[in-house]
Protein backbone atom coordinates (compact mmCIF):
# COMPACT_ATOMS: atom_id res chain seq x y z
CA UNK A 1 0.00 0.00 0.00
CA UNK A 2 1.60 3.17 -1.01
CA UNK A 3 2.94 5.76 2.06
CA UNK A 4 -0.29 8.22 0.96
CA UNK A 5 -2.92 6.01 1.82
CA UNK A 6 -1.87 5.07 4.81
CA UNK A 7 -3.18 7.66 7.41
CA UNK A 8 -0.11 8.71 10.40
CA UNK A 9 -2.30 11.43 12.23
CA UNK A 10 -0.32 13.13 15.28
CA UNK A 11 -1.07 12.12 18.78
CA UNK A 12 -4.38 13.68 20.58
CA UNK A 13 -3.62 12.85 24.12
CA UNK A 14 -6.86 11.38 26.08
CA UNK A 15 -6.40 13.66 29.12
CA UNK A 16 -5.81 10.59 31.33
CA UNK A 17 -2.61 10.71 33.32
CA UNK A 18 0.33 8.17 32.56
CA UNK A 19 1.49 5.85 34.88
CA UNK A 20 5.22 6.21 36.60
CA UNK A 21 7.90 4.87 34.33
CA UNK A 22 9.05 2.42 37.02
CA UNK A 23 5.75 1.19 37.10
CA UNK A 24 5.35 0.42 33.30
CA UNK A 25 8.21 -1.78 33.49
CA UNK A 26 7.34 -3.84 36.59
CA UNK A 27 4.09 -4.16 35.38
CA UNK A 28 5.21 -5.28 31.89
CA UNK A 29 7.55 -7.68 33.86
CA UNK A 30 5.17 -9.30 35.79
CA UNK A 31 2.44 -10.07 33.61
CA UNK A 32 4.48 -11.37 30.72
CA UNK A 33 5.93 -14.65 32.51
CA UNK A 34 2.29 -15.48 33.93
CA UNK A 35 1.18 -16.01 30.21
CA UNK A 36 3.35 -19.29 30.23
CA UNK A 37 1.87 -22.18 31.65
CA UNK A 38 5.05 -24.03 32.85
CA UNK A 39 5.52 -21.14 35.08
CA UNK A 40 2.53 -20.95 36.59
CA UNK A 41 2.31 -24.31 37.19
CA UNK A 42 5.56 -23.61 39.29
CA UNK A 43 4.13 -21.00 41.03
CA UNK A 44 1.45 -22.76 42.01
CA UNK A 45 3.80 -25.94 43.42
CA UNK A 46 5.80 -22.85 44.98
CA UNK A 47 2.25 -22.69 46.93
CA UNK A 48 2.05 -26.61 48.07
CA UNK A 49 4.80 -26.03 51.14
CA UNK A 50 1.90 -23.42 52.49
CA UNK A 51 -1.39 -25.55 51.61
CA UNK A 52 0.80 -28.26 53.60
CA UNK A 53 1.60 -26.18 56.48
CA UNK A 54 -1.81 -25.02 56.83
CA UNK A 55 -2.86 -28.57 56.89
CA UNK A 56 -0.62 -30.16 59.46
CA UNK A 57 -1.56 -26.77 61.73
CA UNK A 58 -5.62 -27.62 60.93
CA UNK A 59 -5.10 -31.18 62.06
CA UNK A 60 -2.64 -30.42 64.77
CA UNK A 61 -5.03 -28.41 66.44
CA UNK A 62 -8.13 -30.85 66.26
CA UNK A 63 -5.63 -34.15 67.08
CA UNK A 64 -3.40 -32.80 69.82
CA UNK A 65 0.04 -33.29 70.55
CA UNK A 66 0.58 -36.60 68.34
CA UNK A 67 0.57 -34.77 65.08
CA UNK A 68 2.35 -31.71 66.28
CA UNK A 69 5.31 -34.02 67.25
CA UNK A 70 5.28 -35.48 63.88
CA UNK A 71 5.14 -32.26 62.18
CA UNK A 72 7.95 -30.38 63.74
CA UNK A 73 8.52 -26.97 62.68
CA UNK A 74 5.39 -27.67 59.99
CA UNK A 75 3.00 -27.41 62.81
CA UNK A 76 4.88 -24.55 64.51
CA UNK A 77 2.69 -21.68 64.80
CA UNK A 78 5.19 -18.88 66.48
CA UNK A 79 7.07 -16.82 64.66
CA UNK A 80 10.25 -19.09 64.25
CA UNK A 81 7.85 -21.67 62.66
CA UNK A 82 7.27 -19.28 60.20
CA UNK A 83 10.81 -18.53 59.85
CA UNK A 84 11.56 -21.92 59.03
CA UNK A 85 8.81 -21.92 56.59
CA UNK A 86 10.53 -19.46 54.76
CA UNK A 87 14.00 -20.62 55.27
CA UNK A 88 12.04 -24.33 53.23
CA UNK A 89 10.45 -21.38 50.05
CA UNK A 90 14.37 -21.07 49.15
CA UNK A 91 14.62 -23.44 46.58
CA UNK A 92 11.45 -21.82 44.94
CA UNK A 93 12.96 -18.36 45.25
CA UNK A 94 15.75 -19.70 43.39
CA UNK A 95 14.53 -21.36 40.57
CA UNK A 96 11.37 -18.32 40.03
CA UNK A 97 14.48 -15.74 40.09
CA UNK A 98 16.64 -17.99 37.85
CA UNK A 99 13.90 -17.65 35.44
CA UNK A 100 12.36 -14.53 36.09
CA UNK A 101 15.47 -12.47 36.97
CA UNK A 102 18.06 -13.63 34.75
CA UNK A 103 17.34 -12.20 31.48
CA UNK A 104 15.94 -8.66 33.02
CA UNK A 105 19.04 -6.53 31.91
CA UNK A 106 21.14 -9.62 30.04
CA UNK A 107 18.44 -9.43 27.75
CA UNK A 108 18.51 -5.47 27.05
CA UNK A 109 21.99 -5.34 26.75
CA UNK A 110 22.13 -8.40 24.42
CA UNK A 111 20.02 -6.23 22.40
CA UNK A 112 20.69 -2.97 22.59
CA UNK A 113 17.13 -2.49 24.47
CA UNK A 114 18.77 0.49 26.18
CA UNK A 115 18.83 2.50 23.52
CA UNK A 116 15.43 2.35 23.50
CA UNK A 117 14.74 2.23 27.12
CA UNK A 118 16.84 5.75 27.89
CA UNK A 119 15.89 7.47 24.39
CA UNK A 120 12.58 8.40 26.65
CA UNK A 121 11.73 10.46 29.73
CA UNK A 122 13.59 7.96 31.52
CA UNK A 123 16.04 7.91 34.82
CA UNK A 124 18.45 4.73 35.40
CA UNK A 125 15.93 4.38 39.01
CA UNK A 126 13.21 4.39 37.18
CA UNK A 127 14.84 1.85 34.86
CA UNK A 128 16.62 -0.31 37.86
CA UNK A 129 13.65 -0.19 40.33
CA UNK A 130 10.98 -1.28 37.36
CA UNK A 131 13.26 -4.51 37.09
CA UNK A 132 13.64 -4.85 40.67
CA UNK A 133 10.49 -4.75 41.38
CA UNK A 134 9.69 -7.40 39.19
CA UNK A 135 11.78 -9.80 41.10
CA UNK A 136 10.80 -8.79 43.94
CA UNK A 137 7.60 -9.46 43.43
CA UNK A 138 8.12 -12.98 43.07
CA UNK A 139 10.37 -13.30 45.65
CA UNK A 140 7.29 -11.92 47.91
CA UNK A 141 4.92 -14.31 46.26
CA UNK A 142 6.43 -17.04 47.35
CA UNK A 143 7.66 -15.78 50.71
CA UNK A 144 5.90 -13.42 52.44
CA UNK A 145 2.26 -13.91 50.64
CA UNK A 146 1.57 -17.26 51.78
CA UNK A 147 3.28 -16.33 55.46
CA UNK A 148 0.31 -13.49 55.73
CA UNK A 149 -2.26 -15.99 54.32
CA UNK A 150 -1.17 -18.46 57.27
CA UNK A 151 -0.99 -16.87 59.87
CA UNK A 152 -4.08 -15.41 59.11
CA UNK A 153 -5.20 -18.74 58.85
CA UNK A 154 -3.67 -19.93 61.70
CA UNK A 155 -4.95 -17.70 63.86
CA UNK A 156 -8.71 -18.95 62.67
CA UNK A 157 -8.22 -22.28 63.54
CA UNK A 158 -7.00 -22.03 66.83
CA UNK A 159 -9.58 -19.22 67.73
CA UNK A 160 -7.41 -16.52 68.66
CA UNK A 161 -5.28 -18.60 70.83
CA UNK A 162 -2.07 -17.66 69.16
CA UNK A 163 -3.03 -13.53 69.97
CA UNK A 164 -2.01 -10.25 69.49
CA UNK A 165 1.55 -12.28 68.00
CA UNK A 166 0.25 -14.45 65.50
CA UNK A 167 -1.67 -11.39 64.27
CA UNK A 168 0.59 -8.32 63.93
CA UNK A 169 3.63 -8.89 64.94
CA UNK A 170 4.81 -12.18 63.00
CA UNK A 171 3.19 -10.77 60.11
CA UNK A 172 5.31 -7.61 60.72
CA UNK A 173 8.59 -9.27 61.10
CA UNK A 174 8.26 -11.86 58.06
CA UNK A 175 6.96 -8.63 56.34
CA UNK A 176 10.53 -6.41 57.52
CA UNK A 177 12.17 -9.77 56.76
CA UNK A 178 11.03 -10.61 53.39
CA UNK A 179 11.31 -6.98 52.42
CA UNK A 180 14.71 -6.26 53.37
CA UNK A 181 16.18 -9.76 51.75
CA UNK A 182 14.14 -9.14 48.29
CA UNK A 183 15.75 -6.26 47.76
CA UNK A 184 19.08 -7.14 48.34
CA UNK A 185 18.12 -10.31 46.70
CA UNK A 186 17.09 -8.54 43.17
CA UNK A 187 19.66 -5.85 43.10
CA UNK A 188 22.33 -8.78 43.53
CA UNK A 189 20.52 -10.45 40.48
CA UNK A 190 20.39 -7.42 38.32
CA UNK A 191 24.01 -7.00 39.01
CA UNK A 192 24.31 -10.54 38.10
CA UNK A 193 22.29 -9.62 34.52
CA UNK A 194 23.68 -6.30 33.86
CA UNK A 195 27.19 -8.08 33.95
CA UNK A 196 26.53 -10.68 31.02
CA UNK A 197 24.42 -10.57 27.94
CA UNK A 198 23.81 -13.95 27.95
CA UNK A 199 20.85 -15.13 30.12
CA UNK A 200 22.22 -18.80 30.36
CA UNK A 201 25.59 -17.47 31.75
CA UNK A 202 22.98 -15.01 33.91
CA UNK A 203 21.38 -18.36 35.96
CA UNK A 204 24.49 -20.02 36.21
CA UNK A 205 26.58 -17.25 37.92
CA UNK A 206 22.88 -17.25 40.39
CA UNK A 207 22.75 -20.87 40.77
CA UNK A 208 26.88 -20.67 41.77
CA UNK A 209 25.65 -18.01 43.84
CA UNK A 210 22.96 -19.26 45.79
CA UNK A 211 23.78 -23.06 45.87
CA UNK A 212 27.51 -23.12 45.01
CA UNK A 213 28.53 -20.86 47.65
CA UNK A 214 27.01 -22.88 50.04
CA UNK A 215 28.74 -25.79 49.34
CA UNK A 216 32.09 -24.08 49.14
CA UNK A 217 31.33 -22.57 52.37
CA UNK A 218 30.37 -25.94 53.99
CA UNK A 219 33.87 -27.81 52.77
CA UNK A 220 35.91 -24.60 53.81
CA UNK A 221 34.40 -24.63 56.84
CA UNK A 222 35.48 -28.49 58.04
CA UNK A 223 39.28 -27.33 57.59
CA UNK A 224 38.84 -23.49 58.62
CA UNK A 225 36.38 -23.60 60.93
CA UNK A 226 33.14 -21.72 61.13
CA UNK A 227 33.93 -18.53 59.89
CA UNK A 228 34.67 -19.71 56.68
CA UNK A 229 31.10 -19.95 56.41
CA UNK A 230 30.52 -16.21 55.47
CA UNK A 231 31.06 -17.51 52.48
CA UNK A 232 28.27 -18.69 52.18
CA UNK A 233 25.66 -16.45 50.18
CA UNK A 234 22.12 -17.56 51.34
CA UNK A 235 22.96 -18.44 54.63
CA UNK A 236 23.65 -14.92 56.05
CA UNK A 237 19.91 -13.93 55.35
CA UNK A 238 19.06 -16.26 57.47
CA UNK A 239 21.51 -16.08 59.92
CA UNK A 240 20.64 -12.35 59.80
CA UNK A 241 16.73 -12.99 59.78
CA UNK A 242 17.45 -15.08 62.96
CA UNK A 243 17.55 -12.07 65.41
CA UNK A 244 14.37 -10.60 63.69
CA UNK A 245 12.03 -14.23 64.08
CA UNK A 246 13.60 -14.77 67.66
CA UNK A 247 14.82 -17.49 66.29
CA UNK A 248 18.25 -19.66 66.85
CA UNK A 249 20.96 -18.26 65.35
CA UNK A 250 21.58 -20.11 61.58
CA UNK A 251 25.88 -19.86 61.92
CA UNK A 252 28.71 -19.55 64.48
CA UNK A 253 29.16 -16.10 64.51
CA UNK A 254 27.37 -12.89 65.39
CA UNK A 255 24.01 -12.27 63.33
CA UNK A 256 25.90 -8.73 62.94
CA UNK A 257 28.42 -9.89 60.87
CA UNK A 258 25.61 -11.44 58.46
CA UNK A 259 24.04 -7.78 58.38
CA UNK A 260 27.30 -6.10 57.43
CA UNK A 261 27.74 -8.41 54.61
CA UNK A 262 24.74 -8.16 53.14
CA UNK A 263 24.79 -4.71 53.36
CA UNK A 264 28.22 -4.90 51.57
CA UNK A 265 27.31 -6.49 48.49
CA UNK A 266 23.61 -5.12 48.18
CA UNK A 267 25.88 -1.89 48.14
CA UNK A 268 28.13 -2.91 45.79
CA UNK A 269 25.50 -4.19 43.41
CA UNK A 270 24.01 -0.88 43.08
CA UNK A 271 27.59 0.53 42.47
CA UNK A 272 28.00 -1.88 39.63
CA UNK A 273 24.65 -1.01 38.09
CA UNK A 274 25.23 2.23 38.09
CA UNK A 275 28.36 1.59 35.65
CA UNK A 276 27.01 -0.79 33.68
CA UNK A 277 23.42 1.01 32.91
CA UNK A 278 24.49 4.36 31.48
CA UNK A 279 22.22 6.29 29.82
CA UNK A 280 24.82 9.39 30.22
CA UNK A 281 28.10 8.41 29.27
CA UNK A 282 30.94 9.22 31.45
CA UNK A 283 33.88 10.89 30.25
CA UNK A 284 37.12 10.26 32.15
CA UNK B 1 2.79 16.06 24.25
CA UNK B 2 3.04 15.48 20.33
CA UNK B 3 4.19 18.25 17.82
CA UNK B 4 1.02 20.71 16.98
CA UNK B 5 1.34 21.79 13.29
CA UNK B 6 1.43 25.50 14.72
CA UNK B 7 4.69 24.65 16.89
CA UNK B 8 6.17 23.55 13.41
CA UNK B 9 8.62 26.44 11.93
CA UNK B 10 8.68 28.43 14.79
CA UNK B 11 11.86 28.64 17.57
CA UNK B 12 10.85 26.40 19.72
CA UNK B 13 10.93 22.99 17.12
CA UNK B 14 14.37 23.87 16.26
CA UNK B 15 17.58 22.00 17.09
CA UNK B 16 20.54 24.22 17.40
CA UNK B 17 24.22 23.10 18.39
CA UNK B 18 26.54 25.74 19.57
CA UNK B 19 30.42 25.28 19.68
CA UNK B 20 29.79 21.64 20.59
CA UNK B 21 33.05 19.66 22.02
CA UNK B 22 33.24 16.10 22.74
CA UNK B 23 35.35 13.96 23.28
CA UNK B 24 36.30 10.29 24.56
CA UNK B 25 39.22 9.64 26.70
CA UNK B 26 41.25 10.74 24.65
CA UNK B 27 40.55 11.03 21.06
CA UNK B 28 38.05 14.29 20.13
CA UNK B 29 35.23 12.74 18.70
CA UNK B 30 33.71 16.01 18.02
CA UNK B 31 34.99 19.65 17.72
CA UNK B 32 33.59 22.99 17.37
CA UNK B 33 30.15 21.86 15.78
CA UNK B 34 27.68 24.62 15.56
CA UNK B 35 24.21 24.64 13.53
CA UNK B 36 20.89 25.10 13.69
CA UNK B 37 17.91 23.16 12.03
CA UNK B 38 14.03 23.59 11.72
CA UNK B 39 11.72 21.07 10.82
CA UNK B 40 12.98 19.27 7.60
CA UNK B 41 14.46 16.04 6.63
CA UNK B 42 18.11 16.21 7.23
CA UNK B 43 21.14 14.07 6.40
CA UNK B 44 23.74 13.82 8.63
CA UNK B 45 26.84 12.88 6.09
CA UNK B 46 30.21 11.65 6.68
CA UNK B 47 32.47 8.33 6.70
CA UNK B 48 32.80 6.01 9.61
CA UNK B 49 33.85 7.24 12.72
CA UNK B 50 33.44 10.65 11.68
CA UNK B 51 30.91 11.36 15.05
CA UNK B 52 27.54 10.82 13.32
CA UNK B 53 26.34 8.55 15.97
CA UNK B 54 27.81 10.54 18.84
CA UNK B 55 26.22 13.74 17.54
CA UNK B 56 22.86 11.92 17.37
CA UNK B 57 23.55 10.45 21.11
CA UNK B 58 24.32 14.56 21.82
CA UNK B 59 21.30 15.49 20.70
CA UNK B 60 19.53 13.13 22.78
CA UNK B 61 20.87 14.69 25.45
CA UNK B 62 22.76 10.84 26.13
CA UNK B 63 26.64 12.73 26.35
CA UNK B 64 27.68 14.82 29.45
CA UNK B 65 27.45 18.09 27.88
CA UNK B 66 28.17 21.65 28.80
CA UNK B 67 25.55 24.08 29.36
CA UNK B 68 23.60 25.33 26.28
CA UNK B 69 25.42 24.03 24.48
CA UNK B 70 22.87 22.09 22.56
CA UNK B 71 19.44 23.33 22.45
CA UNK B 72 16.66 20.74 21.32
CA UNK B 73 13.04 21.85 21.46
CA UNK B 74 13.93 25.05 23.28
CA UNK B 75 15.36 22.79 26.19
CA UNK B 76 19.03 22.82 26.90
CA UNK B 77 20.19 19.12 26.96
CA UNK B 78 22.49 19.49 29.68
CA UNK B 79 19.91 20.63 32.31
CA UNK B 80 16.29 19.70 30.84
CA UNK B 81 16.95 16.66 28.52
CA UNK B 82 14.20 14.15 29.82
CA UNK B 83 11.90 17.27 28.84
CA UNK B 84 12.99 17.04 25.21
CA UNK B 85 13.01 13.18 25.01
CA UNK B 86 9.45 12.87 25.46
CA UNK B 87 9.20 14.43 22.06
CA UNK B 88 12.09 12.79 20.48
CA UNK B 89 12.04 9.60 18.31
CA UNK B 90 15.30 7.75 18.14
CA UNK B 91 15.96 4.53 15.79
CA UNK B 92 19.30 3.17 16.62
CA UNK B 93 21.14 1.13 13.74
CA UNK B 94 21.75 -1.91 16.10
CA UNK B 95 19.62 -3.78 17.99
CA UNK B 96 16.72 -1.64 18.92
CA UNK B 97 14.34 -4.54 19.91
CA UNK B 98 12.82 -5.98 23.08
CA UNK B 99 12.19 -9.80 22.53
CA UNK B 100 9.63 -11.45 23.79
CA UNK B 101 6.98 -9.25 22.91
CA UNK B 102 4.68 -8.97 20.10
CA UNK B 103 5.24 -6.18 17.66
CA UNK B 104 1.97 -4.37 19.24
CA UNK B 105 3.13 -5.07 22.52
CA UNK B 106 6.68 -3.63 21.93
CA UNK B 107 5.42 -0.18 20.65
CA UNK B 108 3.19 0.28 23.34
CA UNK B 109 4.84 -0.56 26.05
CA UNK B 110 7.43 1.95 24.60
CA UNK B 111 4.28 4.69 24.28
CA UNK B 112 4.29 4.42 28.09
CA UNK B 113 7.51 4.77 28.78
CA UNK B 114 7.61 7.70 26.71
CA UNK B 115 4.74 9.02 29.06
CA UNK B 116 1.60 8.19 26.92
CA UNK B 117 -1.27 6.73 29.18
CA UNK B 118 -1.34 2.75 28.50
CA UNK B 119 -5.19 3.60 26.11
CA UNK B 120 -3.56 5.83 24.18
CA UNK B 121 -0.33 3.80 24.32
CA UNK B 122 -2.29 0.90 22.63
CA UNK B 123 -4.12 2.64 20.53
CA UNK B 124 -1.41 4.68 18.55
CA UNK B 125 0.75 1.83 18.70
CA UNK B 126 -1.89 0.20 15.90
CA UNK B 127 -1.78 3.64 14.17
CA UNK B 128 1.84 3.48 13.45
CA UNK B 129 2.31 -0.02 12.91
CA UNK B 130 -0.31 0.30 10.41
CA UNK B 131 1.54 3.57 8.84
CA UNK B 132 4.54 1.72 8.92
CA UNK B 133 3.16 -1.52 6.96
CA UNK B 134 3.43 -4.49 9.46
CA UNK B 135 -0.51 -4.05 10.24
CA UNK B 136 -0.33 -7.90 9.51
CA UNK B 137 2.41 -9.13 11.83
CA UNK B 138 1.75 -7.11 14.37
CA UNK B 139 1.15 -10.27 16.98
CA UNK B 140 4.15 -11.62 15.70
CA UNK B 141 6.99 -11.99 18.43
CA UNK B 142 10.03 -9.72 17.29
CA UNK B 143 12.38 -11.53 17.20
CA UNK B 144 11.05 -13.71 14.86
CA UNK B 145 10.47 -10.75 12.16
CA UNK B 146 12.91 -10.73 9.35
CA UNK B 147 15.64 -7.64 8.42
CA UNK B 148 12.97 -5.51 7.02
CA UNK B 149 10.45 -5.83 9.07
CA UNK B 150 12.73 -5.09 12.50
CA UNK B 151 13.13 -1.59 10.49
CA UNK B 152 9.83 -1.14 10.16
CA UNK B 153 8.95 -1.09 13.84
CA UNK B 154 12.35 0.48 14.93
CA UNK B 155 10.45 3.14 12.98
CA UNK B 156 6.78 2.47 14.03
CA UNK B 157 8.72 2.90 17.87
CA UNK B 158 10.57 5.80 17.32
CA UNK B 159 7.27 7.25 16.08
CA UNK B 160 4.52 5.62 18.68
CA UNK B 161 4.67 9.16 20.83
CA UNK B 162 4.36 11.43 18.08
CA UNK B 163 7.41 13.00 18.37
CA UNK B 164 8.20 16.54 16.71
CA UNK B 165 12.27 15.41 15.99
CA UNK B 166 13.04 11.62 14.52
CA UNK B 167 16.92 10.90 14.91
CA UNK B 168 17.23 7.99 12.62
CA UNK B 169 20.47 5.60 12.70
CA UNK B 170 21.27 3.98 8.97
CA UNK B 171 17.59 3.25 8.75
CA UNK B 172 17.90 1.50 5.75
CA UNK B 173 20.59 -0.56 6.70
CA UNK B 174 20.52 -4.28 6.01
CA UNK B 175 17.37 -3.90 3.66
CA UNK B 176 16.88 -4.85 0.19
CA UNK B 177 15.93 -2.35 -2.78
CA UNK B 178 12.25 -2.68 -2.17
CA UNK B 179 12.58 -2.38 1.49
CA UNK B 180 14.80 0.89 1.39
CA UNK B 181 12.63 2.13 -0.92
CA UNK B 182 9.56 1.68 1.21
CA UNK B 183 11.28 3.17 4.30
CA UNK B 184 12.81 6.27 2.35
CA UNK B 185 9.07 6.62 0.88
CA UNK B 186 8.11 6.80 4.78
CA UNK B 187 10.68 9.14 6.04
CA UNK B 188 9.95 10.95 2.99
CA UNK B 189 6.19 11.05 4.01
CA UNK B 190 6.59 12.03 7.50
CA UNK B 191 9.35 15.15 6.60
CA UNK B 192 6.92 16.48 3.63
CA UNK B 193 3.73 15.54 4.55
CA UNK B 194 3.81 14.90 8.54
CA UNK B 195 5.51 18.14 9.57
CA UNK B 196 8.21 15.78 11.60
CA UNK B 197 11.84 17.24 11.66
CA UNK B 198 14.09 13.86 10.64
CA UNK B 199 17.73 13.65 11.03
CA UNK B 200 19.11 10.49 9.06
CA UNK B 201 22.60 9.56 9.84
CA UNK B 202 23.63 7.50 6.76
CA UNK B 203 26.83 6.87 4.84
CA UNK B 204 24.65 6.22 1.92
CA UNK B 205 24.61 9.05 -0.34
CA UNK B 206 21.65 8.20 -2.70
CA UNK B 207 19.51 8.02 0.37
CA UNK B 208 20.11 11.52 1.63
CA UNK B 209 19.77 12.44 -1.80
CA UNK B 210 16.14 10.72 -2.09
CA UNK B 211 14.74 12.77 0.70
CA UNK B 212 16.96 15.17 2.49
CA UNK B 213 16.40 18.55 1.99
CA UNK B 214 18.98 19.41 3.66
CA UNK B 215 22.63 18.16 4.81
CA UNK B 216 25.48 17.97 7.78
CA UNK B 217 28.35 17.08 6.61
CA UNK B 218 31.18 15.79 9.45
CA UNK B 219 34.94 14.87 8.89
CA UNK B 220 36.34 13.97 12.21
CA UNK B 221 34.27 15.47 14.43
CA UNK B 222 34.22 18.48 12.54
CA UNK B 223 31.38 20.06 10.73
CA UNK B 224 32.38 20.53 6.96
CA UNK B 225 29.35 21.88 5.48
CA UNK B 226 25.48 22.33 6.35
CA UNK B 227 23.75 23.29 3.35
CA UNK B 228 20.28 22.35 0.95
CA UNK B 229 20.77 19.44 -0.79
CA UNK B 230 19.47 21.16 -4.22
CA UNK B 231 22.47 23.81 -4.47
CA UNK B 232 24.51 20.70 -3.43
CA UNK B 233 23.19 18.30 -5.90
CA UNK B 234 22.96 20.47 -8.97
CA UNK B 235 26.22 23.03 -7.89
CA UNK B 236 26.88 24.97 -4.72
CA UNK B 237 29.63 25.22 -7.21
CA UNK B 238 28.59 25.15 -10.81
CA UNK B 239 30.39 22.48 -13.03
CA UNK B 240 31.60 22.93 -16.98
CA UNK B 241 33.34 20.20 -19.20
CA UNK B 242 35.53 22.25 -21.97
CA UNK B 243 36.74 21.19 -25.22
CA UNK B 244 39.33 23.95 -26.99
CA UNK B 245 42.68 24.51 -28.37
CA UNK B 246 44.98 27.40 -27.32
CA UNK B 247 47.28 28.33 -24.18
CA UNK B 248 45.71 26.43 -21.99
CA UNK B 249 47.83 26.89 -19.03
CA UNK B 250 47.13 30.65 -18.96
CA UNK B 251 43.64 29.80 -19.19
CA UNK B 252 43.15 27.60 -16.62
CA UNK B 253 45.70 30.66 -14.40
CA UNK B 254 43.33 33.22 -15.19
CA UNK B 255 39.74 30.93 -14.10
CA UNK B 256 41.86 30.39 -10.63
CA UNK B 257 42.41 33.81 -10.20
CA UNK B 258 38.58 34.45 -10.84
CA UNK B 259 38.13 31.77 -8.37
CA UNK B 260 37.72 28.96 -10.08
CA UNK B 261 38.72 25.27 -9.62
CA UNK B 262 40.51 23.85 -12.50
CA UNK B 263 40.88 19.98 -13.05
CA UNK B 264 41.70 17.57 -16.17
CA UNK B 265 39.43 14.98 -16.98
CA UNK B 266 40.73 13.49 -20.39
CA UNK B 267 40.52 15.20 -23.06
CA UNK B 268 38.12 17.90 -20.57
CA UNK B 269 39.35 20.50 -18.88
CA UNK B 270 36.77 20.74 -15.72
CA UNK B 271 36.28 24.00 -14.07
CA UNK B 272 33.85 24.81 -11.37
CA UNK B 273 33.19 28.15 -10.03
CA UNK B 274 30.87 29.70 -7.58
CA UNK B 275 26.93 29.34 -8.39
CA UNK B 276 25.67 32.29 -9.87
CA UNK B 277 28.79 33.50 -12.25
CA UNK B 278 27.97 31.07 -14.42
CA UNK B 279 30.07 31.21 -17.82
CA UNK B 280 30.60 34.54 -18.15
CA UNK B 281 33.70 33.94 -15.90
CA UNK B 282 34.88 30.68 -18.37
CA UNK B 283 34.33 33.38 -21.78
CA UNK B 284 35.67 36.57 -20.21
CA UNK B 285 39.06 33.78 -19.34
CA UNK B 286 39.12 32.30 -22.83
CA UNK B 287 38.84 35.65 -24.21
CA UNK B 288 41.76 37.44 -22.38
CA UNK B 289 44.57 34.36 -23.20
CA UNK B 290 43.07 34.09 -26.75
CA UNK B 291 41.76 30.21 -25.91
CA UNK B 292 39.09 28.43 -28.50
CA UNK B 293 36.72 26.72 -27.00
CA UNK B 294 34.97 24.48 -29.06
CA UNK B 295 32.97 22.86 -26.74
CA UNK B 296 31.65 23.85 -23.45
CA UNK B 297 28.80 21.92 -21.71
CA UNK B 298 27.27 22.15 -18.07
CA UNK B 299 28.28 19.10 -15.59
CA UNK B 300 26.01 18.65 -12.79
CA UNK B 301 27.43 17.91 -9.78
CA UNK B 302 25.97 14.73 -7.55
CA UNK B 303 25.86 14.60 -4.23
CA UNK B 304 28.60 12.17 -3.89
CA UNK B 305 30.90 14.08 -5.81
CA UNK B 306 30.38 17.31 -3.60
CA UNK B 307 30.62 14.90 -0.52
CA UNK B 308 34.05 13.40 -1.88
CA UNK B 309 34.72 17.40 -2.05
CA UNK B 310 34.16 17.91 1.23
CA UNK B 311 35.50 15.04 2.92
CA UNK B 312 38.71 14.45 0.68
CA UNK B 313 39.21 18.30 1.11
Amino acid sequence: MPVYERGYRHWEPSGRAPAAPWWVIARRGILSPLKRRPFLLLLLLAWVPAVVKGTILYFSVQSGDLLKLLGGTWADVDAAGFFAFIERQDSFVMILLAIVGSPLIARDRAENGHALYFARPLTLFDYVAGKGLIALFYILVVTLAPVLLLAIYGYLVTSGATGFDMLLLTPLRATVFCLLTGASLSLVLLALSAAGRRTVFVVLGWLLLFSGTQIIARILSLFGGPWMRVFDFRAQYFHAGSVLFGASPRLDYPPLISWLLILGWTIGAWVFLRRRIRPVEVVS
Amino acid sequence: MGVQPDDVNTGCSAISVQSLNFAYVSAPVLTDVTFTLHPAAVGLLGPNGSGKTTLLRALLGHLPLPPAAVSVLGHDMALAGRVARSRLGWMPERGGLLPGMSGVAMVSYLGELAGMPARDALQRAHEVIDYVGLAEERYRPVQDYSQGMRQRIKLAQALVHDPAWLFLDEPTSGLDPKGRAAMLGLVRDLATQKGLGVIISTHLLADAQAVCSEILVLREGRLLAHERVAPAREGAQERFEIEGFGDETAFAERLRAAGATVARDGRFTVVSVPAGRGAAVILEAGAACGYAMRRMRRRAVTLSEHFLELVEG
